[in-house]
């Protein structure tokens, strides 16, 4: 159990966390969600003490991280997999982590073999890949037996292999009825191995719910319209919550509307359409759609919006993994 | 909800906590830096130049002096240089290779991100920068020591021959001995204290040296001109630190010859009193890391 009570932390007079409040229960797994800079690593960080908050307060499973007897007990860390010292084996970092808390070079030796570090353990950490450099962090953090996970972009280079091991383990360590909190960009990863998400943008709270819930909340239906008449067209449409953008001329991206309203409409004021399609909005367009104005670094290469970037130009069968859900 | 909390199957039976289970503990964090600190080359590195200097400098002016002594057919009394003096000497050049081992002790975790580790897994911090400079403190001693030891060794043929032998009944003897470990110590802990508060290698290796080796320089340099500065100069760290492996008396001070100051200079502390004043600068700096850890983001 983690408890975030109006968290905010600023870096001289820039805000990292403002004024967030969530908690994240044990038994399933929740995923932190948001775009690069939004504040989930600083959050974790905070939750284990690492940075102090600015206002509000932070425990884990009832009191502050700092107060427990067994700190790595009661929670395991995987914070980045750079916060190793690339001087040192795997096996001696492990030892040196166990240690603190008298915890026996057996277990060492199971978190190896749990992460699949056996040919490496002795290697010195500093000739690691990103992908062995994950699972030595993992393996710090299960030291502990801890009832309480925390993982900041734990697939984050990992192979296909890697990234489903890693959904299999946390699905596995919340079955057990531990409390898991995994940070991640990725929509799609999340929305396949987490129950409950958190999401964040800029900073702020953008959602906190079920993962089906936040996912039918955020994707409007788009429907896409090809009609040598469009601009007769749009004056039909409009109205409140309704939007249209166009990409090509006599093309229409509709939001807000729905192909059996578009269509009657057309059919009464007799006009045209060559197209009339329902896009099933993918979970990334979901995504980009909820975190789309606090995304802290826009990329403005091509001038499009976000929600036209990329599951639009392709088919929807195109995005049915994703799409499943619905 | 704990309760509910099951452990996995793989090690089911081991996992439920012993009576006085596996807890945080300064023992345990103690073990965890022993481990830390000799698992890194750099360790190893610093330590064995460390020996090397200090064995070979002092195997080095045995031998010019009692090469010397032989033509000259001097007396062990005319050279002014005792045989402890002999066997110690290496600490000039051993100090380097130990504050730079002081600073990379801290500054090696800040630098790989380490530091996150360590202090996830100690979270009230101070344990953990104490656990440290006790590893490195012992680690010193124990490597100076050996140091001191094995230049006595090697330099004892010599010596004797000469009349020089070095007399361990002798105060005087034992207190250049010791305090050249001691010495050691203070200067390792002022180079972790030194990277524990800039948290950064490269300017923490040049801020110790620039106080252990260049500070008295430079003071003694102005000193000619400025005569408050020059009268500042027993109190540097080094300057002080040094005087516990001094052979001359302090009221001679400036005839010796060995000495840098002219006969007007200022009076160099008391062995002791100087060896205490460079432990409290080191305490000084030290306090000022704890409170910074204690503060400042990880």
């Amino acid at each position: 159990m983690i408890d975030v009570h109006g968290l905010t932390k600023r870096y001289g007079s820039k805000t990292a966390v403002d004024d967030v409040t969530f908690t994240v229960h044990p038994g399933k797994v929740t995923g932190f969600l948001g775009p690069n800079g939004a504040g989930k690593s600083t959050t974790m960080r905070v939750i284990v003490g690492l940075d102090r908050p600015t206002h509000g307060s932070v425990t884990v499973n009832g009191r502050p991280y700092a107060q427990h007897r067994s700190p790595l007990r009661e929670v395991g860390i995987l914070l980045d997999a750079k916060a190793v010292h690339t001087g040192r084996s795997a096996y001696n970092h492990l030892r040196a982590m166990a240690a603190t808390h008298h915890i026996r070079a057996s277990r060492v030796d199971e978190v190896i073999e749990m992460t699949g570090l056996q040919s490496v353990a002795k290697k010195r950490v500093g000739g690691f890949s990103l992908g062995m450099g994950q699972r030595l962090g993992i393996a710090s953090a299960l030291l502990g037996d801890p009832k309480t996970l925390i993982l900041d972009e734990p697939v984050n280079g990992l192979d296909p292999e890697g990234v489903l091991w890693v959904r299999n383990l946390v699905r596995y360590l919340a079955s057990e009825g531990r409390t898991v909190f995994l940070s991640s960009h990725l929509m799609s990863e999340m929305a396949v191995t987490a129950d409950h998400l958190i999401v964040v943008g800029r900073g702020k709270l953008i959602a906190d719910a079920p993962v089906s819930q936040v996912l039918a909340q955020a994707s409007g239906t788009t429907v896409r319209v090809r009609s040598p008449q469009a601009t007769q067209l749009v004056e039909l449409l409009q109205g409140p919550g309704v939007t249209v953008s166009s990409t090509e001329p006599g093309l229409m991206e509709i939001t807000g509307s729905t192909a059996v309203l578009i269509g009657e409409a057309a059919a009464r004021a007799q006009l045209v359409l060559h197209e009339l399609t329902p896009v099933v909005s993918s979970l990334e367009d979901a995504y980009m759609a909820l975190t789309k104005d606090e995304v802290e670094y826009h990329s403005t290469t091509s001038g499009i919006h976000p929600d036209h970037a990329g599951a639009h130009a392709v088919t929807p069968a195109s995005s049915e993994p994703d799409g499943v859900d619905r | 909800m704990s309760t509910t909390t099951q452990h996995p199957g793989a090690h089911a039976g081991a996992a439920e906590a012993t009576p006085h289970g596996p807890h945080l503990g300064f023992g345990g964090v103690i073990a965890s830096e022993w481990i830390k600190f000799r698992t890194v080359r750099s360790t190893v590195w610093t330590l064995a130049i460390t020996l090397v200097v200090m064995v070979g400098l002092s195997l080095l002016v045995a031998f010019g002096i009692t090469s010397a002594m032989d033509s000259s057919h001097a007396h062990p009394a005319d050279t002014g240089i005792p045989g402890s003096e002999i066997v110690t000497l290496g600490y000039y050049f051993a100090q380097m290779t130990i504050a730079v081992l002081g600073v990379l002790t801290i500054t090696g975790e800040y630098s790989t991100g380490m530091i996150r580790s360590t202090l996830a897994a100690v979270p009230r911090r101070l344990p953990a920068l104490w656990a440290k400079a006790l590893v490195l403190a012992a680690s010193t001693a124990v490597v100076s020591a050996v140091g001191v030891g094995l230049a006595y060794l090697v330099t004892r043929p010599m010596l004797s021959s000469h009349g020089m032998a070095v007399d361990f009944g002798d105060r005087t003897t034992q207190r250049v001995l010791i305090g050249c470990v001691l010495y050691l110590v203070a200067i390792a802990l002022l180079g972790f204290a030194i990277g524990a508060v800039l948290r950064h290698s490269a300017a923490s290796i040049a801020t110790v040296l620039g106080v252990t080796l260049l500070l008295p320089i430079l003071v003694l340099v102005i000193g000619n001109w400025v005569s408050w500065v020059r009268d500042l100069g027993p109190y540097m760290p080094t300057t002080a630190g040094e005087r516990i492996m001094s052979t001359s008396t302090a009221v001679q001070a400036g005839s010796s010859g060995a000495g840098a100051g002219s006969s007007s200079g200022p009076t160099p502390l008391a062995p002791w009193t100087g060896l205490g004043l460079l432990a409290g600068y080191v305490v000084a700096v030290l306090t000022l890391a704890a409170v910074m850890l204690r503060r400042r983001d990880a």
